[in-house]
């Protein structure tokens, strides 16, 4: 089996959180795809790790959790600031800016 | 599986690291303050160890110049100084990304002086606690308390700490970990506003959702050339093999220039893992199409953390973007850097439009700022397009192989690209600090948030003459009008583009520039020469007695009144105002008795937008600073002036930087 | 011996924990039901779905979900070095402890504000 599948499964996954976070009305939903993509990234790493025979890429990956993680926190909590004003996790409803 | 070999402890420059170990230390220190200190003498401590850790970054900047000066110009043989390239390239202090920080660094203390006002209401622009929820009795209870959010000191080093990494490195997952250190504080910060506490939030919702969206396009960006720099990177210790542009780049552009070519699909590889990562620079940038997140943020975000943003993250940014845009051309075949460099162009034409056209019908100042920021970013773009250009006994050549002993710089654009972020950031910083003492207040006399509609400034100039002068100027020095710092910034992007021979690129530039200057010069005619609402509405009273009264002509009533300027034009102004108030909504071409007929039409424009909002808007109130905001706004038009003037202070510490590597 | 064998063996006596565990509750245990018993446990409040924007969720939950995570990902760096350890000698073992010291500052932090007092 060819090994550069995973990096067509990593894109495709890509793909898929970027729709999610294009497409979806719930913040929550949003930011969920946001995480997809970054474990698409993960995926790219460890892969492209094991096709050049070095470890780099996982140590990179490790790096790109740890963000993820310290993400999670910070973006957790305005969504859960803007939950508790208006009752709503919908990003339709934070309109009060426009034009 | 490879070898695990034995493992050498690296070699760890600590002088080179000194400006980010204080910013950065400080912030460590600043978060043991808010465990430990008691709660009356924690903003002083923490307002006094931020100011401290910047001012010392700064020296410590300085200092390493000197050092990095020394080192570059030091005949071979003799002992360097000082070695730029920390780790392999984690940290690479090229004089280009020391004269970042060093700017960040200014921009910051700037920033902070700002941010650390409390104007004589004696309340600052920040919650007291972010966390409560609004128009609950916990917010009331709160205030009353006397709480104050002194978090945001700690995180704004933070923020500056990641700044100034963000553009000093070259090895590219360490810049994802900069723009991440450097944007959670700000996504944070964007939601401590004390009013206006819905906006403030969902201007924080917007940049995180945005922000986080672009960071992840980043980091698939680097995944993907870590792809192709293992694929040549050969030889040597495989365990090397990194995210280190510089490094990648080379073995590339080796490949290529001994005639061979890159395996199969990978060069395709690269440009997408290229184009990627400067798709979530952009994004920092506010370049359009990435731009939709600025106009909101800024708008929503408190004023004085939009100040700080707005100069210091764009300085980080476009920095960051010169220096992946070269490293990346530099191990890429000609005409697939041609390809890059179109991109930058149509993208430097599509924000230059969008920035100044969309700014031209805005209403609310820190709106106009806003899309103004996106204009200067489609400007800063301009002078980046030159980022692959070889120079050539002073005629630029497009980027092809370089002839013997040519190296390849951009240096038009490293010293364009500089003294614009230093101009462009303390004219920025300086009108933001000045939105925070424009307020509004209420019908009972008590002092609300920022008056951010323009209708509330007119008249500014007769009751803050000081605060107009200097918003003035620094809205002057944004549109690039000569004797300010913004004239010589926008001639040298633009030089800096005719360098690279897309000279056409810098008459759209200074066709936008024009546009952008007519907007600017509405906002300075709305402030000094409009009467303040409060007399046209007390002369509307009066009309009937004073009609009778024969005025002369109104126009010549209107400019008395704008050039008597201080204190005694109430009595002027009002038989003015009083024949102008009945003309004004049939037509406004009575104004047209100001001095350039080029501007009547905005100013007509501008009349009759804002009487359709509100017939009777109120004025804004000036509030005085209690120090630091005044301090630094003087300091933010002294500095314009100053680079204004005597440009070669400035000029000539960036032209020491255009010798090197970007 | 098939290598897969002993991972075939631990399935077989996770699933006799399971069952057993649940089968034996059933079989032995008493049989007293209420309508409380019988509702969906969430950590002691109301069970989802709220009532309609009324029901408010306690906070605490989301403190100590993002303390949690903070403290898990220290630990993901703490594994690599304890699996290298002695190669990576006294420059690893420096590094380390700075690393734990900096990510005791916001320990110290959310300790003396409070964070910690729910749980």
């Amino acid at each position: 089996m060819e090994i550069t599948n995973y990096v067509v499964l990593a894109c495709i996954l890509f793909a898929i959180g970027a729709t999610t976070v294009l497409l979806r009305r719930n913040a929550i939903v949003v930011f969920m795809g946001v995480e997809l993509m970054l474990n698409a990234t993960n995926l790219a790493f460890v892969t492209f790790a094991r096709i050049h025979g070095d470890l780099t890429g996982q140590v990179l990956a490790f790096f790109v959790m740890v963000v993820a993680a310290a993400e999670v926190v910070v973006g957790l909590a305005i969504i859960v600031t803007i939950f508790r004003t208006r009752r709503s996790a919908s990003v339709d409803d934070v309109n009060l800016l426009h034009g | 599986m490879p070898e695990i070999t034995a493992f050498e402890a690296p070699e760890i420059e600590w002088v080179a690291l000194a400006p980010l170990l204080i910013v950065l230390g400080t912030g460590i220190v600043g978060v043991l303050v808010e465990a430990f200190v008691p709660a009356r003498a924690r903003r002083l401590t923490q307002i006094v160890l931020t100011l401290a850790a910047l001012a010392g970054a700064l020296v410590a900047v300085g200092v390493l110049w000197g050092m990095l000066q020394d080192t570059l110009t030091a005949q071979p043989g003799q002992e360097a100084a000082l070695n730029p390239r920390v780790l392999g390239g984690t940290l690479f202090l090229t004089p280009f990304a020391l004269g970042a920080q060093g700017i960040i660094t200014i921009l910051a203390i700037l920033g902070v002086l700002v941010v650390a006002d409390r104007t004589s209401t004696g309340e600052d622009a920040f919650a007291p606690t972010a966390a409560a929820v609004p128009g609950t009795h916990y917010e009331d209870l709160a205030r009353e308390a006397g709480l104050r959010q002194t978090e945001i000191y700690p995180l704004l080093l933070f923020a500056a700490g990641g700044m100034m990494l963000f553009a000093s490195t070259d090895d590219l997952i360490v810049m994802f970990i900069a723009l991440e250190v450097l944007s959670l504080p700000l996504y944070v910060l964007c939601a401590t506003a004390r009013r206006r506490r819905l906006l403030s939030q969902e201007a924080a919702a917007k940049y995180f959702l945005l922000g986080a969206f672009a960071s992840a396009l980043f980091i698939f960006g680097v995944a993907l050339i870590y792809g192709f720099g293992g694929m040549v990177v050969r030889g040597g210790n495989p365990d090397a093999i990194g995210v280190r542009l510089l490094e990648v780049s080379s073995a590339s552009r080796n490949i290529l220039s001994q005639g061979g070519s890159l395996p199969d699909g990978t060069a395709a590889l690269y440009l997408a893992g290229v184009v990627l990562v400067v798709v979530g620079l952009l994004f920092k940038v506010g370049a359009v199409p990435f731009h939709a997140w600025t106009p909101d943020v800024y708008t929503g975000a408190p004023t004085p953390i939009t100040g700080f943003m707005a100069a210091a993250t764009k300085a980080a940014a476009v920095v960051a973007l010169v220096q992946v845009l070269w490293r990346a051309g530099f191990g890429m075949a000609p005409d697939v850097v041609e390809q890059l460099q179109l991109a930058v162009v149509v993208i430097a034409v599509l924000t230059m439009a969008v920035g100044t056209v969309v700014g031209a019908v805005q209403t609310d100042v820190k709106r106009l700022l806003a899309y103004s920021s996106i204009a200067h970013a489609g400007f800063l773009v301009t002078g980046v397009v030159g980022f692959a250009t070889v120079v050539d006994g002073g005629a630029a050549v497009s980027f092809v192989t370089p002839p013997e002993g040519q190296t390849i710089v951009a240096p038009d654009v490293i010293r364009g690209v500089l003294f614009y972020l230093l101009a462009y950031g303390v004219a920025t910083v300086g009108a933001f600090g000045v939105v925070t003492l424009v307020r509004e207040r209420s019908a009972d006399g008590v002092i609300l948030g920022e008056a951010t509609d323009l209708a509330a400034w007119r008249g500014l100039g007769r009751r803050a003459p000081w605060l107009t002068a200097a918003f003035a100027l620094f809205l002057l020095s944004m549109a690039g009008i000569p004797l300010t710092a913004g004239f010589v910034a926008k001639f040298g992007v633009f030089s800096a583009a005719v360098a690279a021979g897309y000279w056409w690129l810098a008459v759209l530039g200074v066709l936008a520039s024009v546009v952008a200057v007519a907007f600017y010069v509405r906002v300075i005619v709305i402030m000094v020469m409009t009467p303040s609402n409060e007399e046209t509405a007390a002369a509307a009273q009066g009309v009937v007695a004073v009609r009778d009264a024969g005025v002369p002509g109104s126009g010549a009533g209107l400019s008395g009144s704008g050039a008597s300027g201080r204190g005694s034009a109430d009595a002027s102004a009002a038989p003015a105002g009083g024949a102008v108030e009945p003309a004004a909504p049939a037509s406004g071409a009575v104004r047209t008795a100001a001095p350039e007929g080029g501007l009547a039409t905005a100013t007509v424009f501008g009349e009759e937008h804002e009487a359709k909002a509100e017939a009777a808007a109120t004025d804004a109130v000036v509030v005085g600073s209690r120090g630091p905001a005044a301090v630094a706004v003087a300091l933010c038009a002294a500095a314009t002036l100053v680079l204004g003037l005597f440009p070669s202070l400035v000029l000539d510490l960036a032209e020491q930087a255009t010798r090197y590597v970007p | 011996m098939n290598p897969y064998l002993p991972i075939l063996i631990l399935m077989g006596i996770g699933a006799v924990l399971a069952l057993g565990g649940v089968g034996a509750s059933a079989i032995i245990g008493p049989k007293r039901y209420n309508r409380a018993k019988l509702d969906a446990y969430e950590c002691g409040i109301e069970p989802t779905p709220h009532a309609l924007g009324g029901g408010r969720l306690p906070i605490k939950y989301y403190l100590v979900a993002m303390t949690f995570i903070v403290f898990d990902i220290e630990v993901v760096f703490l594994y690599p070095w304890a699996v290298d350890f002695t190669t990576l000698a006294t420059f690893g073992l420096v590094a380390m402890f700075a690393f734990l010291a900096l990510i005791t500052v916001p320990f110290v932090y959310e300790w003396r504000r409070g964070g910690f007092d729910w749980v």
